[in-house]
């Protein structure tokens, strides 16, 4: 009943106050399955409809919630839209180019990737410069994409693993080529480093490559899982070089990258919810600047994060530090909303992007609860 | 009007006054106050040291603001010493009122629930419910001297989300209720109250209680999208759009606040001048500006007092983790029923 509902987000907004430093709460037209930082203040999101226009758009975050005084707690603080273009088609992934204004898409269902010039100062077009042609055609997840992270325009790319390439995004020259015999579908494709790339399989395995190097990739197999045909999402820690895999059943296991080899250094069930074979929208991700932290969204319609430091070597049931609940909250249908991405800012350790089916897309700021309760956070002012 | 020219003050104690010119419906002259300054000429300003309590660390309600705006209105000589008026705490008798006795009981004790505190906002201790008591004894008082004095402020006040039976939003009794239903009760034939609140927020609570109450108007002017967004009906809601200015703003009081007055012809309004609709407010979505702020709360108190007509104010609401520049904000009000005060010949 409407009545409800408002009594409910009446009591979440109050409860709100108390658990969030920041929280910020946009209404996109269509949802996006996209949240890419482009700058510390500008996101890239866009539209999956399987209508032929989608839109693509930066978004500029207020300077009220980047900035350190002042800080909003409030819904809808204007955010701007600064670039926007329309894509032919779901645009299901996006990549920014670092260092440039170039960002890169995959339509989920091809292995072809579009090259967009995002705009600059004069112009607030997002246009489309070009494309990137990728391995065989028909593959029915679309391609993952990584950008380098050095100042050379290059993309990896490629939906199974022995698609893997690393192309040169002016010249459409294939620079790297993953060397593997197997063909098993990617969930996860990434840079550690310049030229360490970390490659997951939806069934739990992990490549690691230098493409500097011709020899083949290491090869590491599936954590050992009770339940069968599972799915796995992957992510890698650049600044850790730690590696954690969750399965759809909700066992999530952290390996050393240097040595994958050497089994788990720890694992936990996490408290989610089975996913069914509808993985799209799974994501699971380190905290770049919060020792230990994962977040996980994609397993319903809350952005859970997770202290890895305090999970053991045996698997057991683990809870989330914080649970983000604000799109199941604000919505008309709590059960049927699901989170689609999340993104961590790239350097404030307790900000987090995440967007929803419905359209939502929240900025958010959690409260340290332990050290609230302890008394040592900030002394109020 | 009063005759009362030169009387002792005195601490503590109700203060009964002995004679009094005025006319029979208001013979009970005792104000409820632990200092009254019956021999300061300037505008009355109704402040306790114990608005203020400790909250949990980390707290985000921004307490601190109740000492500041006082300290502000020192300091910037908008008054001095002499006009503060201390207030006593609201007794349970004047509480229960408005609020009902099971409520008022797990107050006092502390035995509301988790679920029941958790919408308030705050958790329970001895200090909150002090303060509130001083607060909305604050507010009762302001409203008191008004009726003499023809305007007053209260450095706190405006607590209009509190139900009879529970408290909501930061608001834990309802000031404005209590101090509405205190004028109108005591006297005969009975006092007529109008409550303009022109905090973002819609004064649910106190449109509930006086619902079915003649005697007292609930005005209302607030956000539609802000708290609470499980709206009460007021005697009069204007419900305004996001982002709105100091211009649109101040016509739609213009709008209505003449004729109010016209119709009900109050004896006392009770002003909640809540400064959230200001652009920098972390929860209001309005965006008043501080000259904004001032104009409306100018056209407020000059309107009122135009027509002869007792005024007292309260702070209201106003979220901001700068408290400085929060409770300069919030001592806008003062400042412009400073002005009223002189212009008026008061």
């Amino acid at each position: 009943m409407e009545e409800d509902l408002d009594n409910i987000l009446d009591d979440w907004f109050i409860e709100s106050i108390k658990i969030y430093k920041d929280l910020h709460v946009y209404q996109l037209e269509n949802p996006t399955q996209v949240l890419e930082w482009t700058s510390g203040r500008n996101v890239c999101v866009a539209g999956y409809t399987s209508s032929s226009k989608n839109e693509i758009l930066e978004l500029h975050l207020p300077l009220k919630l980047l900035a350190d005084k002042n800080k909003g707690l409030c819904a809808e603080r204007d955010f701007k839209v600064v670039h926007g273009g329309f894509a032919d088609g779901p645009v299901r992934r996006l990549r920014h180019i670092p260092g440039t204004r170039c960002a890169v898409t995959n339509d989920g269902h091809s292995s072809s990737l579009q090259v967009w010039d995002l705009g600059g100062d004069d112009s607030d077009v997002i246009r489309r410069t070009g494309s990137v042609e990728g391995g065989r055609t028909g593959s029915v997840r679309g391609s993952r994409i990584a950008a380098r992270p050095s100042s050379q325009p290059q993309v990896l790319h490629g939906a199974q693993s022995d698609d893997v390439r690393l192309t040169e995004i002016t010249s459409g020259r294939t620079v790297y080529k993953l060397e593997v015999d197997s063909s098993d579908a990617l969930s996860s494709l990434q840079f550690v480093t310049d030229s360490i790339v970390v490659a997951g399989c939806c069934k739990g395995s992990i490549l690691v490559a230098d493409i500097r190097s011709p020899a083949a990739p290491q090869v590491c197999c599936p954590p050992a899982s009770s339940a069968e045909s599972v799915l796995w999402w992957t992510d890698a820690s650049a600044s850790s070089s730690r590696l954690i895999r969750l399965s759809s059943c909700g066992q999530a296991v952290v390996s050393e990258l240097r040595m994958l080899g050497g089994g788990a250094v720890c694992q936990a069930q996490l408290d989610i919810q089975m996913r069914g074979s509808d993985s799209e929208d799974v994501v699971v991700s380190w905290a770049p600047a919060l020792d230990d932290c994962i977040a996980v969204s994609g397993f319903s319609g809350a952005v859970q994060i997770y202290n890895t430091s305090l999970w053991k070597s045996d698997l057991q049931e683990t809870t989330p530090l914080f649970q983000h609940r604000g799109h199941m909250v604000s919505s008309q249908q709590p059960d049927g909303v699901l989170t689609t991405a999340h993104a961590w800012h790239p350097e404030r350790p307790r900000t987090l992007l995440s967007a929803a089916s419905d359209g939502s897309v929240h900025v958010w700021d959690w409260v340290n609860q332990s050290a609230a309760e302890s008394g040592s956070a900030d002394p109020p002012t | 009007m009063t005759c009362l020219k030169r009387l002792i003050f005195c601490k503590g104690a109700q203060m009964k006054v002995s004679r009094s010119f005025s006319a029979p419906s208001t013979s009970c002259r005792c104000f409820h106050a632990e200092l009254v300054r019956h021999d300061s000429r300037g505008l009355p300003v109704v402040h306790h040291s114990d608005y203020v309590c400790d909250l949990p660390p980390n707290h985000r309600f921004p307490m601190g603001k109740f000492p500041r705006v006082f300290h502000f209105l020192l300091k910037d000589q908008v008054i001095t010493e002499k006009q503060m008026w201390i207030p006593q705490i609201a007794s349970r008798d004047l509480l229960s009122c408005v609020h009902t006795d099971e409520y008022l009981n797990n107050f006092i004790n502390g035995t509301t629930n988790e679920q029941e505190q958790r919408r308030t906002g705050f958790p329970w201790s001895e200090g909150i419910v002090k303060r509130c008591r001083y607060e909305t004894g604050g507010t009762v008082l302001a409203a008191e001297i008004a009726l003499q004095r023809g305007l007053a402020c209260s450095t706190a006040g405006g607590t209009h989300h509190a139900f009879p039976n529970f408290g909501s939003g930061f608001c834990l009794l309802n000031d404005l209720a209590v101090a509405a239903k205190f004028v109108m009760d005591s006297s005969s034939p009975r006092r007529k109250v109008l409550i303009v609140d022109l905090d973002v927020h819609q004064g649910d609570g106190t449109a509930f209680i006086f619902k079915e109450e003649p005697s007292v108007f609930t005005f209302s002017v607030h956000c539609g999208k802000n708290f609470p967004l499980r709206k009460q009906q007021s005697d009069l809601d204007v419900s305004v759009e996001d982002g709105l200015e100091d211009k649109e703003y101040l016509s739609t009081v213009e709008a209505h606040l003449p004729w109010l007055l016209e119709t009900f012809r109050p004896d006392l309004v009770l002003y909640d001048a809540g400064v959230d609709p200001h652009w920098d407010d972390e929860l209001g979505r309005l965006r008043l500006t501080d000259q904004g702020l001032y104009q409306r709360d100018l056209y407020v108190m000059k309107t009122v007092v135009g027509r002869g007509v007792p005024v007292a104010a309260v702070i209201g609401g106003g979220y901001s983790r700068d408290i400085d520049k929060l409770a300069l904000r919030h001592s806008i009000v003062h400042r412009a029923a400073a002005q009223v005060w002189r212009e008026s010949g008061m």
